[in-house]
């Protein structure tokens, strides 16, 4: 089944082909989510909320569209509205945002963890998006809803901040 | 050759690394770096952080949210209770008491049971089961 259908099921009144988007985008939505509020607990509450905040929303939807794009934009609303009530993330016990790679020590990769966890979420966000989903320029001013020059001096300047915590540790 | 500002510099030759584009051309970016040792230094840096994080990727989730959305969208499609019966029943008990209340008036048993009935059928119309009433017949060996 691919997502319009699913949604289109949905809008009938059978809840459970929801279950198909949920099951698709679940796992990259965590990631996503984790990456900004640094704990897995919060980021699978944040995901949840914004399933039924799509849900919720589903006849506003856009047949043409894709669904993950505009499940962002509510995923990001959540997890913002999360950060807002917290006032920094906690001190970090072990990566979760990062897979393990043989080209870093375990110790490297935690230093580098915890100084995107030092950025502003709005840093760590496209930073991560950037770099850990591969996105384009033309991409990244798509989902973040930014012209593709905003995206050029977010990005410059989120790579300075993280330069800035990474100073010392991997020069 | 225009000189362009280091931010200016840094920046599109970050972009230029991301191999997007950018408005200002190579030999202006080049010539800049070439007579700023600051931007040189900068740039270093920059870019020791732009290979560290180029090899990174996400830590892969597990996730099964659905058996807690599940329930949760239920509630949301379930049929809403309307108001209307219980303005309904509440002006119907408001008469009640006042019919009730005319000196000089026996209505009879009948007319005294009519909130004890009244009440029965908001607890049918509820579904709900307040007692706790055993309403299935349990067979037991």
């Amino acid at each position: 089944m691919d997502d319009r259908t699913a949604i289109e099921i949905c809008l009938k009144g059978e809840n459970e082909a929801f279950r198909h988007l949920v099951e698709s985008y679940q796992k990259q939505a965590v990631a996503y989510a984790l990456a900004i509020l640094g704990n897995r607990e919060d980021a699978l509450d944040a995901v949840q909320e914004a399933f039924v905040d799509a849900f919720r929303s589903l006849r506003k939807f856009d047949l043409t569209r894709r669904f993950y794009p505009w499940f962002y934009v509510l995923l990001r609303n959540r997890c913002f509205k999360m950060t807002a009530k917290k006032r920094e993330i906690e001190n970090i016990e072990e990566t979760e945002i990062l897979a393990p790679q043989a080209s870093l020590s375990g110790e490297e990769r935690f230093a580098l963890e915890r100084a995107l966890l030092a950025l502003s979420k709005e840093d760590r966000e496209i930073i991560t998006l950037k770099y850990l989903d591969g996105l384009s320029y033309q991409e990244l001013a798509e989902q973040l809803e930014i012209p593709r020059g905003t995206v050029m001096s977010r990005l410059f300047y989120a790579r300075k901040q993280l330069q800035a915590k990474l100073t010392g540790t991997f020069h | 050759m225009n000189d362009i500002n280091c931010n200016d510099a840094l920046m599109a030759k970050m972009v230029e690394i991301d191999n997007e584009e950018t408005e200002f051309s190579s030999a202006q970016i080049n010539f800049h770096l070439a007579n700023c040792e600051n931007c040189r230094r900068e740039l270093e840096q920059m870019q020791v952080a732009d290979n560290l994080l180029k090899r990174q990727v996400r830590l892969e989730q597990t996730a099964n949210l659905w058996s807690g959305i599940e329930p949760r969208i239920e509630a949301e499609t379930a049929p809403q209770i309307s108001w209307k019966p219980f303005v309904f029943i509440g002006s119907f008990l408001v008469a009640y008491k006042l019919l009730e209340m005319l000196p000089d008036e026996d209505f009879g048993l009948a007319f005294k049971l009519v909130p004890l009935v009244f009440i029965v059928a908001v607890f049918v119309f509820l579904k709900e089961n307040p007692f706790k009433i055993n309403t299935e017949l349990i067979l037991e060996r």
